[in-house]
């Protein structure tokens, strides 16, 4: 850090990864020491894709560091009782005294065995945020490496505030964890709810603000009018959760009221999967030979091996084929002379009822508002056209659908990621310029870019790293606590899948055992940052009493928050201004972050760590150290457990393992390392170098951005549109639960359709809350749902005044959110004071009447709640999260809920 | 020529309020105070419902009504139409806030930090140079003339650009000259289509806001050239947009208007009076009492009571000011004049006292930002309400004071055309109020006195006074009972002018604007009925 002091202002570059859809780059301008001002990067400008410009989250990070409320000191509980009614009674103890306890607890766990009786680490962890915390935790990944298996499963909102399926649909389809439109050259965009504006993060809104300029033309199809709707071209409110139904009726429009001539015939034949001739059981018929799947090539008039040269694929007619169906566990079953069709034929039957009048009365949107859509977005796929870019010519269509929060996760998401993705299928659409692509890989690997992770897999596909379903390979006892291998083969294995397992199934768990499932133990130690289950979940009073049940929990504190109230330890670690950390940059990243470069960027610190908060390297090294870790930590750093690699064929800025490194040398060998990688080590400066500069980037080629060229480039096709390898994984499946006589899961075993139907999911909530609950699902006749604000969303900043004080200006924040025709139904007035309940739990808000919104449906933004978080338990706003019940019922196939309920309203009171 | 200008373009614009926190620590103002910030602006009923975001602030006008109205020349224009407060000069007398209206000014008058306790970085910016003073946007004119000196352009160099510019992520503000045919600001302007806010109003913003390409097609109604009649003011969320009640002038500034009236027009009543030989004095005496007591409110009231004098620096512009001079002189005269018995002298302190009157009527009229106020026909009203509670108050004085009897009978003849006067000039304003349009609520509140104003400012005055010439036994009682309730009628009348119906200007679109294709929406004014 540069010299302080009175009269001396100064500015530091740092970063902003409070949000999903980051990372962005600021400087902080200090005066007189003091940190005062949040600026934009300028000199990233040119290199980073929102003009190096920070959200308003970011300004808040100044209030964060000097927060009143902020916890300052290590802190000790004396009461032994934990729950909301305890006072954790916390007191002040030195660094030594909490780690060394926390030392104690972890050698203890470690001398009795890492994984506890039932197989269960005894270490678990939660970091919230969509892995962000990464972002801030210096080398506590490291740390964690060292350490060995360590629970991970104990979500802080999966599930139910993720793109759940999305994630794991998008990642096996087109390396997609989540999907973006191409937004720089898309022409038309079909938007289920996905609001961008609101969640896109910088770039996101600037990317979409261009494009509004350029002409692009972005339909919302939501239940009330979000940020994103508001800034669209049409609003559609459509009836919750019924948003497959209107994707079907646009697939039915392509397929059968337009001449096939108007898809792209080419990309489906030789880029899907649409040639694939199907077997009477569903499953691919192959090469009895080779077990390839065939095809049936119009020039020859004969089937063959789908990798065949010089071939004309049929998409449609029934054929007769000689071939061999593999079912599950590999069983065939060898067909003769069997009649059969493509898939893309089957797509057509599937599609054939799912006609706009069938989804009108669904949707409660016109038919004709449905049709036009679909014809739209025909009109503007610009089939057959093509583009260059980088000297590259690929095809250009411009139309993309994108798919929100609620309609991507939970039952539905399944067929609406299809549809979702398919619909590109049959416009050529997928992963090419102007169409619908892939940001990031999180499940696949290496995530290093999205093109290393494309490797040949079975039939054609790419490699996916499913959790094996076969009999001798499936891991039937599970090895976390949300069993996400031994339930959800999609999830993978990756450092990201245990998270993104069932993780309501891990508290759930804690307070019931499931059948023929081994006992859900309570981890020994929990370690806790930037995350807030007890609020920020589903079923909060569940997971608070869960949690209040662990036997020693730390938590990195920020402030004494809902789950801090729980903690054993509070450590007070360094916030966003005071940490130094190296982050990777550029590439493609989540939501809208596709960059033109890649590189690293320096969080510097900006001003000294206010009370005794400490940087989180040097937490990690002092817990590697007391827990005889260090040469193991050391390694994990080396290897690039802390972002980046040490060394390389011309380059080595290793770290002795058998010393203890302070935190700024940790620093300058990762920096070195990252100069060196950038520029394929013929430069090595180090901490100093970026303190300077702020940024290191070199460029990256935006042919990158598209999957197409590398599937062009291994002869690979999209696994779209039917899903012979899901259909088969769901039967193996079932079978191994079956041999354990696990029953419980049954209802997530018929998700794995090769087509998905369509499921009235209305009638799915309202009759698994009726049946739990008991109740007469006809007293809650509204639908609940929930937005994301740009203000809060991911940034663990509600205590911050500014933010409070800006995100009261965006209209609905602290609201029930409500039709004005339905409070004239129920006799409220803007301002009145309401319950609003759920069969399970009820919260208290203010009305906000507004135009925007279904008369069918409430909405409360953001995740609120707090009664404990400081300045936020006096907001007395509505949260949805404590209504939401946790029900297998609600559960689908990719261990994944939807984030909205059944509710009743209630006048309290009038306006304040 | 230069004349800086901010284009926000509405159709860019996501309502993050990135800008507003960017503003809030660029020039370090107080919690809540939001010299920039982004309005959600709802319009149209389900399903065909817009919501556009709208950034507000300082429109620097060409024309500023701050300008016009600030008694002490704190607030002046640059030549290159940067509209400046001097927090030095100014004494928070918050006439410019009322007189803005696009509800750009604010005044703290103590120190108020995030969390109660100030935090280091409130410490470190902490100016209590701005408490108890105007304030509002810049246009960052530090960072422009940062710019300017080190050949850096404003708008192109983040340097040289106001914060709230710099930090937009969706280049939804630009900052620029638009006397430069070829800055980024004027090519923005002749390339989209772009309206000012209230510009009906005369001010000349320099602030535009783009809503469509110059291709984009336009609602039919976008183009018709009044606004519609009718807004669903009442059904649709407005909270923030419709418009709020002015929160400076409260009822020690409504005191001014109340004892000042009152006075002025008691002493004038009383001088004409005196031409009959009549004993002046008490009356007289109570007449300055009140002006002067509503003078000594406003000290109280004013953010810098100490620097009050001030407020006789700008005559050339300011009615507050001239206010100021015409009581400087008026209330010395007057009180020679009594003291001498002087009755020439009592008649120009009069004609003082009518001018003090006449500038009451005129302060109000030129409150720009308060509809209520701001129409012509206040004028008028002041001044006869004024004159109607001096008489009113002189027969009500009858009874404790004899030795005025002798001109009852005038006098009361005189209310009682007073008071006609003044129902005629409370339906004229009405009427001008209708026919200029007016914030819902204001209409509102001055419905809810109209019946009370009838009433006691109309058939008791009338009745009592009529009865009085006819009722021998009681005359001065009856005259008194007239006269008081004509008085208390004014008070009652200008207390809730001032502090029930003086909603501001609020927050109105010409048009809501494209997104990305369609067309151009029709215009929006929430809390208004139109004429």
């Amino acid at each position: 850090m540069s010299p302080t002091g009175p009269g001396i202002e100064r500015t530091v570059s740092s970063y902003c990864y409070q949000c999903v859809a980051g990372p962005d780059l600021l400087t902080v301008r200090i005066q007189d020491g003091v940190a005062t001002e949040i600026n934009p990067n300028f000199d990233a400008a040119k290199i980073h894709p929102a003009g190096g410009k920070v959200c308003v989250k970011a300004f808040g990070l100044v209030q964060k560091a000097y927060h009143p409320d902020r916890v300052l000191h290590p802190m000790k509980r004396t009461n032994p009782k934990k729950g909301r009614g305890e006072d954790p009674g916390f007191v002040r103890v030195s660094w030594d005294e909490a780690l060394d306890l926390v030392a104690s607890k972890l050698n203890a766990a470690r001398d009795k065995g890492l994984l506890d009786d039932a197989g269960y680490p005894r270490l678990a962890a939660s970091f919230g945020g969509g892995g962000t915390p990464t972002a801030y935790m210096g080398t506590l990944p490291a740390f964690l490496a060292a350490w060995g298996p360590v629970d991970m499963s104990f979500g802080s909102g999966q599930g139910v505030k993720c793109y759940h399926s999305e994630h794991l649909y998008g990642e096996l389809w087109h390396r997609a964890f989540t999907v973006s439109p191409d937004t720089p050259l898309c022409e038309y965009l079909v938007s289920f709810g996905a609001n961008v504006e609101a969640s896109g993060g910088v770039c996101g809104v600037k990317r979409h603000a261009d494009a509004r300029k350029r002409g692009m033309k972005r339909v919302q199809i939501e239940p009330h009018l979000s940020i994103t709707g508001a800034c669209s071209a049409e609003w559609i409110p459509i009836k919750p959760k019924t948003d497959a139904a209107f994707l079907f009726a646009m697939i039915h429009v392509l397929l059968h009221e337009h001449p096939r001539a108007r898809l792209d015939l080419a990309f489906l034949k030789h880029r899907t999967s649409s040639p694939y001739l199907i077997g009477p059981d569903g499953f691919f018929l192959r090469d009895i030979d080779s077990r390839k799947p065939l095809i049936f090539d119009q020039r020859s008039a004969r089937a063959v091996v789908f990798d065949a040269t010089d071939v004309e694929p049929a998409l449609e007619g029934e054929f007769d084929v000689d071939g061999i169906e593999v079912g599950a566990d590999d069983e065939a079953t060898i067909r003769r002379a069997c009649k059969v069709s493509p898939a893309f034929a089957h797509l057509v039957a599937f599609a054939k009822d799912y006609s706009p009048e069938w989804a009108a009365s669904i949707c409660d949107v016109p038919a004709a508002a449905i049709r036009r859509v679909a014809n739209e977005f025909l009109a503007h796929a610009h089939v057959s056209e093509t583009i260059e870019i980088e000297g590259v010519t690929l095809p250009y269509r411009p139309v993309a659908i994108a798919l929100g929060k609620t309609v991507n996760n939970g039952w539905g998401g399944y067929e609406c990621c299809w549809a979702r993705t398919l619909l590109p299928c049959l416009v050529g659409a997928l992963e090419v310029p102007g169409g619908t692509l892939g940001t990031t890989v999180r499940l696949n690997r290496p995530a290093d870019n999205r093109w290393s992770s494309v490797t040949p897999g079975p039939d054609g596909f790419m490699h996916y790293p499913m959790n094996s379903t076969a009999k001798d390979e499936w891991t039937g006892r599970p090895s976390v606590r949300s069993a996400h291998r031994t339930l959800v083969p999609l999830v993978a294995n990756s450092a990201w899948s245990q998270a993104l397992g069932p993780t309501h199934l891990a508290w759930m768990m804690q307070a019931e055992d499931f059948d023929k499932f081994p006992h859900a133990t309570a981890p020994e130690v929990w370690l806790v940052y930037r995350t807030n289950p007890a609020i920020s979940f589903w079923d909060t009073k569940a997971v608070g009493e869960a949690m209040a049940k662990f036997p020693f929990t730390v938590c990195f504190a920020f402030t004494h928050d809902e789950t801090n109230h729980m903690a054993d330890v509070l450590l007070p670690d360094c916030t966003d201004l005071e940490g130094l950390q190296l982050l990777r940059i550029g590439g493609t990243k989540y939501v809208e972050q596709f960059w033109d470069y890649q590189g690293f960027a320096l969080r510097d610190p900006a001003v000294p760590p206010q009370g005794e908060a400490r940087d989180f390297t040097w937490i990690s090294t002092e817990l590697a150290k007391r827990t005889g870790l260090l040469a193991e930590y050391n390694v994990a750093i080396n290897r690039g457990a802390a972002g980046v690699k040490l060394s390389g064929s011309n380059y080595d800025f290793s770290l002795d393992p058998a010393k203890v490194h302070d935190v700024e040398s940790i620093w300058d060998a990762t920096c070195r390392a990252a100069s060196a990688e950038v520029t394929d080590g013929s430069e090595t400066q180090g901490l100093d170098w970026f303190r300077q500069h702020g940024f290191r980037v070199k460029p990256f080629s935006r042919l990158q951005w598209y999957l197409y060229p590398k599937l062009v480039e291994t002869g690979l096709r999209f696994e779209q549109p039917y899903q012979e390898r899901l259909f088969r994984i769901g039967q193996e499946l079932k079978r191994r639960l079956h041999e354990q006589d696990i029953h419980w899961w049954d209802r997530q075993l018929e998700e794995y359709e090769p087509l998905p139907h369509w499921h009235d999911l209305g009638a799915l909530w309202e009759g698994a809350l009726a049946k739990h609950y008991n109740v007469r699902i006809e007293d809650y006749p509204y639908w609940l749902v929930t937005a994301r604000s740009m203000q809060y969303s991911w940034g663990g900043n509600v205590g911050i005044q500014l933010i409070k004080e800006v995100a009261d200006n965006v209209a609905g924040h602290g609201s029930v959110v409500m039709n004005c025709a339905t409070g004239e139904q129920l006799g409220v007035a803007d301002g009145d004071l309401v319950e609003v309940r759920s069969a399970l739990n009820g919260t208290q808000g203010r009305v906000m009447l507004c135009e925007g919104i279904r008369p069918d449906t409430l909405l409360m933004i953001g995740q609120f709640d707090h009664w404990a978080t400081p300045y936020a338990k006096d907001f007395h706003a509505p949260s949805m999260n404590a209504l939401m019940p946790m029900l297998l019922e609600l559960t689908d196939a990719t261990g994944s809920s939807a984030d909205l309920v059944k509710v009743k309203v209630t006048r309290l009171g009038g306006a304040s | 020529m230069t004349r800086w200008t901010m284009v926000a373009d509405l159709e860019r614009c996501v309502g993050c309020q990135t800008c507003t926190a960017a503003c809030r620590h660029a020039n370090a103002t107080s919690p809540a105070v939001q010299w920039r910030k982004v309005l959600d602006v709802e319009a149209g009923s389900f399903p065909n419902v817009s919501r556009t975001f709208v950034p507000v602030g300082c429109q620097h006008c060409a024309d500023p009504p701050c300008v016009h109205v600030c008694p002490t020349t704190a607030t002046r224009q640059r030549s290159d139409g940067i509209v400046t407060i001097d927090y030095e000069l100014c004494i928070g007398c918050a006439y410019c806030e009322v007189a803005c209206p696009y509800q750009a000014r604010f005044l703290v008058d103590a120190p108020h930090f995030a969390y109660g306790a100030a935090m280091q970085n409130e410490i470190e910016r902490e100016d209590p140079a701005r408490l108890g003073v105007a304030q509002k946007c810049t246009f960052c004119s530090d960072r422009v003339d940062f710019g300017l000196e080190n050949g850096l352009t404003p708008g192109l160099e983040p340097r040289a650009t106001p914060a709230c510019v710099n930090s937009c992520i969706a280049d939804a503000l630009h900052f620029g000259d638009i006397d430069d045919p070829n800055s980024n600001v004027s090519r923005l302007l002749r390339e989209q289509k772009h309206f000012r806010m209230h510009n009906e109003l005369g001010t000349e913003p320099s602030f535009f806001y783009l809503y469509a390409k110059a291709g984009d097609t336009e609602s039919p109604t976008a183009t018709a050239s009044a606004l519609p009649a009718e807004q669903q003011a009442e059904k649709i969320r407005t909270r923030g947009v419709e418009p709020w009640h002015q929160p400076h002038w409260n009822w020690k500034a409504a005191g001014n208007f109340l004892c000042g009236g009152a006075g002025t027009g008691l002493f004038a009543v009383t001088a004409v009076a005196g031409l009959d030989g009549v004993s002046f004095a008490v009356p007289a005496l109570i007449a300055l009492a009140l002006v002067a007591f509503g003078l000594f409110l406003l000290i109280f009231k004013i953010g810098r009571p100490l620097r009050s004098i001030y407020v006789l620096r700008q005559p050339q512009r300011s009615w507050m000011s001239r206010e100021s001079w015409v009581a400087a002189i008026f209330l010395p005269l007057a009180v020679l004049a009594v003291w001498s018995e002087n009755g020439a002298l009592i008649g120009i302190a009069a004609v003082f006292g009518l001018l003090f009157l006449y500038c009451q009527g005129m302060i109000l009229k030129e409150a720009m930002g308060i509809p209520a106020w701001r129409t012509p026909p206040i004028v008028p009203l002041i001044a006869v309400t004024g004159l109607t509670e001096g008489a009113g108050l002189f027969l009500a004085m009858l009874p404790l004071l004899p030795e005025l009897r002798p001109v009852t009978p005038a006098v009361a003849a005189a209310t009682l055309v007073l008071v006609a006067a003044r129902g005629l000039a409370w339906l004229t304003y009405s009427t001008g109020l209708r026919n200029a349009g007016a914030p819902t609520r204001t209409f509102e509140v001055l419905n809810a006195y109209r019946p009370w104003f009838l009433a006691f400012g109309l058939v008791i005055p009338a009745i009592a006074i009529m009865f009085g010439f006819v009722v021998t036994t009681i005359p001065t009682l009856l005259f008194a009972l007239g006269g008081f309730s004509a008085f208390a009628a004014g008070w009652a009348l200008k207390f809730i002018l001032v502090t029930r119906a003086g909603y501001n200007q609020g927050f109105a679109l010409n048009h809501t604007p494209v997104r990305g294709s369609g067309t151009a929406g029709p215009p929006v004014k929430p809390g208004w009925i139109l004429p």
